[in-house]
C-alpha cells in the first residue's frame, strides 16, 4: 500500500526501486498510474511472500531446530529432510482447527487485532533495502516510518487483550502495551543517533553511509557499519529491540508460565496462525531494523548481486540471537521491566544521544577529522 | 552482566558440542534394566492354581476362574489396570507368572488390555531379555531342579 | 524419652513426668502410641494445652493431626515434635462423641492447624469450634457426608449439583466498587505443577490474596492404603504420593512406621542400600525441582529444564537397575528390600560412580545458567520471603524451612537408615527467599551424592556371606490391635510422615499421611501476599509441590 503512494511520488533519486524496475521489465509503466500501481503491488508480493516464507520456516521449523541444539535434542525430523516437512503440517493442521471465538468477545476488535499485528510489521518492509535492488519504496523520512509501524503492533496487541474477554489476555495486553511504550522511545532515540550520523532519515542513505571503510586492519577493510562506529548504541538498540518484539528477558506480555499465553490466549486456528506470524514478522522486522541501521544493511563480501542473502542472513542472526537469549536468560518482572525501560534504557539511549550529538557536532567543522577521531575513539 | 554471558556461554557450548540426548525410538530401542518389569508371562503348565496372585495383587488386576474341583480354567490379567508392582511374581511359588521386560503393548479399547491365559502365554520377550537371568540366582536353581534350560514358552 | 537437650523457651525439660505434671489434671488419661507419651485431653481443653505444650515445653512444630472415627468416638490426634530436637514427641488426644463431634481448633496456636483441621472435617467429619475457615479442603464443595467416617454410605449419591447444594439465600458476593480482579489460576494452568488452582485476588499486577484450592489429585491413598495388607499391598502406593522419582523416599516412611509398629529388624546391609537408592531418588527429585522452577522464572524455552532432566535420566537409570522400574519402584520391602545389587556388581558400582564423577561439572554448570545469573538474581532474591517462625508456625519441613534457615534434617536429627554413620551436612540458608530454597536443593544434591559415594563405599567392601537383604518377616503381619504409631522421615520436600493405628487384623485400622507439600503449600498465602503474580508462580514453583502428595 504504501509502495503504491511512494511510487506516485517519486522522490529518490539514484537507484531504481523494485516497483519501478518491476514496471520497466513488464511494460507495466507504460500505462501510466494504474500500470505503476500494479507494478507496485506485483513488488509487494514478491517483498511480502518473501518475508512470510521466511516465517513459514521460522515458526515451525527453525525455532523448534534452534531451540533443540541448545537443550541437546534433536527436535522435528520425522517428516521430510530435516523436518521440514513439518511445515505443510503444521500449516495444514492449524489452518484446519476449529476458530473458537469467546462469547463475550468484542467482535470487531477480536477479529481485527490479528490482522493488525500480523499487517503493521509486513507494512514496515516497504522501506528496508534488502539489497540486491529490493526495496519498494524510500522515503525520505524512511526510519521513521519504520519505526512508526512497527508501533502499531501495540494497538494490535492491546485490542487482542481486551477484545478477548479473558482476564490472562487483558493482564498480557497492559503488559504489552506497558512494555512497547518504555523501549519504544530508547529504540527510536537510539535510533536517532545513527541519523545524526548519517545525517537523513532515508534508508537507503543510511546504508549508503555505512559503505565507507572505518579502518583497515591486517589488510582486512572493516565498513564503517554504525555497530562498529558505536558499539554501545549498537548494543542499547538490540537489548529495546529485544523488548519490543516481547523475547526472553523481556517475554513478560506472553509469559506462557504466569499469565499462560497473554493477549493470544483466547485465539485458535487462523487468528492464531496470524498472531504467530505477526510475532514472527516483529522479529524479522526488528532484525531488518538492525541490519539496515547498524549492520550495513545489505552490504557483504561478494558482488552487490549477493545483497539480498547478506541481507537475510542478518536477519537470521538476529533471529538466532533472540533464541539463543529464550534459551538462557530468566525473564524480568514486570516492575524491573519498566525500572529498566524507563530509569535505565532511557537514560543511557538519551546519553548515547546527546554524546554522539556533542561530537558529531563538534568534528562537523572538519569532516576529515571526524573519521580519524571515530577511529581513535571508537576503535 | 558476567552472570549473563556466562549463562549465554553455557548454552552455546551445548548447541555446538553437538551431543544430543534424545533416543530415536523406535529406530533406536532404549536399554531396559533387566530386572525391568512389563507385561506378564504366564505359563499354565507351572501354575499350581494356588490363587496367592490373585490375593496379593493390590487392586485386583488377575482373575482366576476354578472349576469345583480347584482345576484352573480361567487366568485374566488386566494389563492397563496393571501396576506393575511385580507382587504376583514374587508370591509364586512355582515362577509360574513372570514380569517380561515388554512394555510395548497397544490397543484400540481398554477392554482389550484385557489378557487370557493364551494371550498372557504369547507375550514376547523383550529383546530376548530372559527375566529370570536377574532374578534372584539361587531362586533360578530351585525352578530348574537341576536339568538346566528353562523353558517358559 | 529425654535427651537431656534444652527446650528453646521453655522453662521444662522435654521428659514425661514433665509433661504429664505440665499437662496436670487437664490429662483425662494416657494414650501412649509407639514412640510418644500421648495424653488425652477434654475438646474444650485443646488451645490450653497446645499453648502450654508450644511455649512452655518447647513444642514449636505441629506435624500432623490425624483423625479417625472409633464405635464410641471420635478422635483428633495432634503429633507434636520439636523442630530442634524431633525426636521428642508428644501425641495429644482429643476424643469427642459420635452424636457430636465438636473440637476445639488449635488454629490459634499452631498454623499448621488450619489446612490440617479442614482435611480432618472433611474426611472424618470432625468440626473444629473457632476454626477461622471451616470449609472443606480436599473434596468438591458439593461432597456429601464425610467418606472416611464409619456411616459413610458409599453407595449414596456423593456429590450434588452445585444448584442444589447453594444456599439460595444468600445474595451475590460480587463487589462491583472494588478495584481488584479476581483470576483463577489453574487448575489447568502452565504453572502449576499439576491441578492445582489458586484463587488469586490481585490489584493490577499485584497479588492481594491467594488461597490454594486442592483436592483435584485426591485419590482416597489413605483409604486405598487401609484396605491393602501391611505386607505387600500397602509398599506400591507410596511411590504415587510425590510420584516425581521421589519413590524409594515415600516407601521408606511407610516402612519406618510399620517396622516399628510391629518391631521388625531391618539388616545393616539392606540399611546401606536403603539409604543409597534413597539418595539417589533425592538427587532426581530436586533435579526436577530445579528444572520446573527454571522453567517458571525462564520461561518455556529455556535450557535449564531439559539439563536438568537429562542428569534426571541418568539417575534413573541407575534407579531402573536398582529397581526394576523409573518411578513406581516398589523396592522397599518391611524388613528390607526386595533385591540385592544388581549382578554385575562392578557394573553397578562402575555406573554409579560415573555418575557421580560427572556430577560436579554438571552442577557447576548449573552454577552458570542459574545461580550466579544476575537476572535470575534480581528475580529470585528477596521475594517470596517465609520468615522461621512463620514457617514454623506452618509446620513447613524440608527445603523450604531450610531455606528459611530452619536447621532440621530428620535424617540428622532423627536417624534412620544408615544416615548417622555417614559423613555429610545438612544445608541450611539464611536467606528465606526463593533463591535461598535453590541453593538448598543444589547443595543437597552435592550432599546426597556424598552419602552415595560412602555406601558405594561400603556396599563394594560388605562381606559376601553378610549380604542378608530381608529379615524374616512373617507371610502375614498382624501387628497387637490398637498399637499407635507416627514415624517421620525425611522425604524430597520435607517431613512425610505416616501415622497408622492397628485394629488386630492384617490391615491398618487408620492410615494416615502426613504430606510435607500440604503443609508447605499451605504457606503459600504468607509468602506471597504483596507481591506481583511473577513471584507468586515462582514462589509456587520454589515450594516444589508435587499435587499427588498434596491431595493424596
Amino acid at each position: 500500500m504504501s509502495s503504491a503512494v511512494s511510487t506516485l511520488a517519486p522522490l529518490q533519486v539514484g537507484e531504481p526501486l523494485l516497483p519501478e524496475r518491476l514496471g520497466e521489465l513488464t511494460g507495466l509503466d507504460q500505462l501510466g498510474v494504474g500500470g505503476e500501481l500494479i507494478a507496485a503491488f506485483i513488488g509487494a508480493f514478491i517483498v511480502g511472500n518473501l518475508m512470510l516464507a521466511m516465517t513459514g520456516v521460522a515458526g515451525p521449523w527453525a525455532k523448534r531446530k534452534i531451540t533443540a541444539a541448545f537443550t541437546d535434542r534433536y527436535a522435528v525430523n520425522r517428516i521430510g529432510p530435516f523436518g521440514l516437512l513439518i511445515i505443510v503440517a503444521d500449516a495444514v493442521r492449524l489452518l484446519a482447527k476449529e476458530n473458537i471465538i469467546p462469547e463475550d468477545a468484542d467482535r470487531p476488535a477480536y477479529d481485527l487485532a490479528p490482522i493488525i499485528v500480523a499487517s503493521s510489521a509486513m507494512l514496515g518492509f516497504a522501506v528496508i533495502p534488502m539489497g540486491s535492488g529490493i526495496q519498494l519504496a524510500d522515503p525520505e523520512v524512511g526510519l521513521a516510518y519504520v519505526f512508526a509501524t512497527a508501533g502499531i503492533a501495540s494497538i494490535g496487541l492491546v485490542m487482542a487483550g481486551y477484545a478477548s474477554s479473558n482476564k490472562y489476555s487483558m493482564i498480557g495486553g497492559l503488559r504489552a502495551v506497558a512494555q512497547n511504550i518504555a523501549y519504544e522511545i530508547p529504540l527510536v532515540v537510539t535510533g536517532l543517533s545513527v541519523v545524526i550520523f548519517a545525517g537523513t532519515l532515508q534508508m537507503s542513505e543510511i546504508v549508503a553511509a555505512q559503505a565507507e571503510t572505518l579502518i583497515t586492519i591486517g589488510g582486512l577493510d572493516i565498513p564503517m557499519w554504525y555497530a562498529f562506529v558505536n558499539p554501545f548504541a549498537f548494543v542499547l538498540f538490540v537489548a529495546a529491540n529485544v523488548a519490543e518484539i516481547g523475547r526472553n528477558p523481556f517475554d513478560i506480555p506472553e509469559a506462557p508460565t504466569e499469565i499462560v499465553a497473554g493477549y493470544q490466549t483466547e485465539y485458535s486456528s487462523v487468528y492464531f496462525v496470524l498472531i504467530y506470524l505477526g510475532e514472527f514478522l516483529h522479529i524479522f522486522l526488528g532484525g531488518a531494523i538492525i541490519a539496515t541501521v547498524f549492520l550495513g544493511g545489505p552490504a557483504g563480501p561478494g558482488p552487490a548481486e549477493l545483497g539480498i542473502v547478506w541481507f537475510i542472513v542478518k536477519i537470521w542472526a538476529v533471529f538466532l540471537f533472540t533464541q539463543w537469549l529464550r534459551s538462557a536468560l530468566p525473564r524480568v518482572r514486570i516492575d524491573q521491566l519498566i525500572e529498566i525501560g524507563w530509569k535505565g534504557m532511557l537514560v543511557l539511549a538519551f546519553a548515547n544521544l546527546v554524546l554522539t550529538a556533542l561530537i558529531v557536532g563538534l568534528l562537523e567543522a572538519d569532516a576529515d577529522l571526524t573519521l580519524t577521531m571515530l577511529t581513535v575513539i571508537f576503535a | 552482566m558476567i552472570g549473563l554471558l556466562k549463562s549465554m556461554a553455557t548454552t552455546m557450548k551445548h548447541a555446538l558440542d553437538g551431543n544430543k540426548f534424545t533416543v530415536e525410538y523406535p529406530e533406536d530401542t532404549p536399554d531396559v534394566s533387566p530386572r525391568f518389569r512389563g507385561v506378564h508371562k504366564f505359563s499354565q503348565e507351572r501354575c499350581i492354581w494356588c490363587r496367592q496372585c490373585e490375593n496379593v495383587c493390590p487392586n485386583d488386576t488377575i482373575q482366576i476362574v476354578t472349576d469345583d474341583k480347584r482345576n484352573g480354567e480361567q487366568y485374566n490379567l488386566h494389563i492397563g489396570q496393571c501396576i506393575y508392582c511385580r507382587l504376583c511374581e514374587e508370591v509364586c511359588p512355582v515362577d509360574a507368572i513372570l514380569l517380561t521386560q515388554n512394555f510395548e503393548f497397544t490397543a484400540d479399547t481398554k477392554h482389550d488390555f484385557v489378557y487370557n491365559k493364551e494371550q498372557l502365554k504369547a507375550v514376547p520377550w523383550y529383546k530376548d531379555i530372559d527375566p529370570l537371568e536377574s532374578r534372584e540366582p539361587d531362586r533360578g536353581a530351585w525352578i530348574g531342579e537341576g536339568d538346566g534350560e528353562i523353558d517358559y514358552q | 524419652m529425654s535427651t537431656g537437650l534444652e527446650p528453646v523457651d521453655g522453662d521444662l525439660e522435654g521428659s514425661e513426668a514433665d509433661l504429664a505434671s505440665l499437662i496436670g489434671d487437664r490429662a483425662l488419661e494416657r494414650d501412649d502410641h509407639v514412640n510418644a507419651p500421648g495424653f488425652v485431653i477434654r475438646p474444650d481443653d485443646v488451645q490450653d494445652v497446645l499453648f502450654d505444650l508450644r511455649d512452655r515445653a518447647g513444642f514449636d512444630y505441629l506435624s500432623c493431626v490425624t483423625a479417625q472415627q472409633y464405635e464410641d468416638r471420635y478422635e483428633s490426634i495432634y503429633h507434636l515434635k520439636k523442630y530442634d530436637d524431633p525426636t521428642q514427641e508428644v501425641s495429644v488426644v482429643v476424643p469427642t462423641s459420635t452424636d457430636n463431634p465438636v473440637s476445639q481448633t488449635a488454629e490459634p496456636v499452631y498454623r499448621a492447624a488450619d489446612w490440617a483441621e479442614r482435611e480432618n472435617f472433611d474426611l472424618v467429619g470432625i468440626d473444629y469450634e473457632g476454626h477461622p475457615d471451616p470449609r472443606r479442603i480436599l473434596l468438591p464443595e458439593t461432597w456429601q457426608g464425610h467418606p472416611l467416617s464409619l456411616d459413610y454410605n458409599q453407595e449414596k449419591p456423593q456429590m450434588v449439583t452445585l444448584a442444589e447444594h447453594a444456599n439460595p439465600l444468600k445474595g451475590d458476593t460480587k463487589d462491583t466498587e472494588t478495584d481488584t480482579m479476581f483470576l483463577n489460576i489453574g487448575p489447568h494452568h502452565p504453572a502449576t505443577h499439576g491441578v492445582l488452582h489458586v484463587k488469586a485476588v490481585l490489584d493490577g499486577e499485584t497479588v492481594v490474596d491467594v488461597d490454594p484450592d486442592i483436592g483435584y489429585l485426591h485419590r482416597c491413598e489413605e483409604q486405598m492404603c487401609q484396605q491393602g495388607t501391611y505386607r505387600h499391598q500397602i509398599m506400591p502406593y507410596p511411590d504415587r504420593w510425590d510420584y516425581v522419582s521421589a519413590g524409594l523416599l515415600n516407601e521408606w516412611a511407610y516402612a519406618r512406621a510399620v517396622e516399628d509398629l510391629a518391631d521388625i529388624e531391618v539388616p545393616e546391609y539392606a540399611q546401606v542400600i536403603r539409604t543409597l537408592g534413597a539418595e539417589l531418588c533425592r538427587i532426581a527429585a530436586h533435579m526436577l525441582a530445579l528444572g520446573t522452577f527454571c522453567l517458571d522464572v525462564f520461561g518455556d524455552f529455556n535450557a535449564v529444564f531439559q539439563y536438568a532432566f537429562r542428569d534426571r535420566e541418568v539417575v534413573q537409570d541407575i534407579l531402573e537397575d536398582l529397581t526394576g522400574q523409573r518411578l513406581m519402584f516398589n523396592y522397599f520391602r518391611l524388613g528390607g528390600v526386595a533385591w540385592d545389587l544388581p549382578e554385575p556388581r562392578e557394573d553397578f558400582f562402575e555406573k554409579t560412580r560415573d555418575f557421580l564423577d560427572g556430577l560436579p561439572r554438571k552442577i557447576s554448570e548449573y552454577e552458570d545458567l542459574v545461580v550466579t545469573n544476575e537476572i535470575f538474581q534480581i528475580r529470585c532474591v528477596d521475594t517470596g520471603i517465609l520468615k522461621p517462625e512463620v514457617a514454623k508456625s506452618y509446620g513447613a519441613t524440608g527445603p523450604t524451612a531450610r531455606g528459611s534457615g530452619i536447621d532440621m534434617d530428620l535424617r540428622r536429627d532423627d536417624p534412620y537408615g544408615y544416615y548417622e554413620n555417614l559423613d555429610w551436612d545438612v544445608i541450611t540458608e539464611d536467606g528465606m527467599d526463593n533463591y535461598s530454597r535453590v541453593l538448598v536443593r543444589m547443595g543437597e544434591v552435592e550432599e546426597s551424592a556424598k552419602i552415595i559415594e560412602q555406601c558405594i563405599d561400603l556396599l563394594e567392601d560388605w562381606p559376601e556371606d553378610d549380604r542378608e537383604i530381608q529379615s524374616n518377616v512373617p507371610r502375614t503381619l498382624k501387628p497387637d490391635a490398637d498399637t499407635e504409631v507416627y514415624r517421620g522421615v525425611e522425604a524430597a520436600k520435607g517431613e512425610l510422615g505416616i501415622y497408622i493405628r492397628s485394629d488386630g487384623t492384617d490391615k491398618p485400622g487408620r492410615f494416615k499421611i502426613r504430606s510435607p507439600c500440604f503443609h508447605n503449600l499451605s504457606t503459600l498465602p504468607v509468602m506471597t501476599q504483596g507481591e506481583y503474580i511473577a513471584d507468586l508462580i515462582a514462589s509456587l514453583g520454589s515450594l516444589d509441590i508435587v499435587l499427588g502428595e498434596v491431595d493424596r
